[in-house]
């Protein structure tokens, strides 16, 4: 089992319960897959620092999970064909750092 | 012998006021590195605060001659910066 970050950039029109569902879509996905989910964080709604597919804001949300190399195929690959997801990176770490939280509200 | 002491001597003071002129200030040349020690930040892609401090106005990532990082944090810098300008943070 390695340890790996996943962060996906959602549309702007998104109410708040889709960006409930997102979320457990994709822990179900990872769940279903041989992962398992340690911490979701939700960023918020930010500015792009540049266009993304002629988006200037998107939703930003991370989840930090234990997975194989099967897991992270199977979310890329849902992620490439979702329409509300602009972006997505997968990052593998060495060490969950599961206590420090760089976006909080009041730096918004 | 006294002559050659002497031209000694007034060379070593020369010398000196020779590299004050063309030396950059002491501080930046002796400076340590301040990304790694014990209190350091730690490099990450989500840590955006850090990161904005090792780019230029326009966006391009700066020499460690520049800001004296350690060639194993510019690494990481450069790695760091380059993930978090593929999720638009920067």
């Amino acid at each position: 089992m390695n340890c790996y970050e996943h962060t996906f950039i959602s549309k702007q029109d998104l109410e708040t319960k889709q960006s409930q569902e997102l979320i457990n879509k994709y822990t179900d996905i990872i769940k279903k897959s041989s992962g398992k989910v340690l911490k979701t964080e939700e960023w918020g709604l930010r500015n792009l620092s540049r266009n993304i597919k002629n988006n200037k804001k998107g939703f930003y949300f991370h989840i930090k999970f234990e997975g194989e190399g099967k897991t992270i195929e199977e979310l890329e690959k849902l992620a490439n064909i979702d329409q509300t997801i602009i972006r997505f990176l997968t990052v593998r770490v060495k060490k969950h750092d599961l206590e420090t939280n760089y976006f909080l509200k009041k730096d918004l | 012998m006294k002559k050659n002491r002497k031209f000694n001597k007034k060379r070593k003071n020369s010398n000196h006021s020779r590299l004050l002129l063309f030396q950059k200030p002491d501080m930046k040349l002796l400076r340590a590195c301040p990304l790694s020690g014990k209190n350091a930040p730690k490099v990450d892609y989500k840590n955006i605060k850090i990161l904005k401090k090792y780019i230029s106005d326009s966006g391009r990532i700066l020499p460690s001659r520049v800001t004296s990082v350690s060639l194993n944090k510019q690494k990481q810098l450069s790695r760091s910066i380059k993930r978090a300008r593929l999720l638009a943070l920067l």
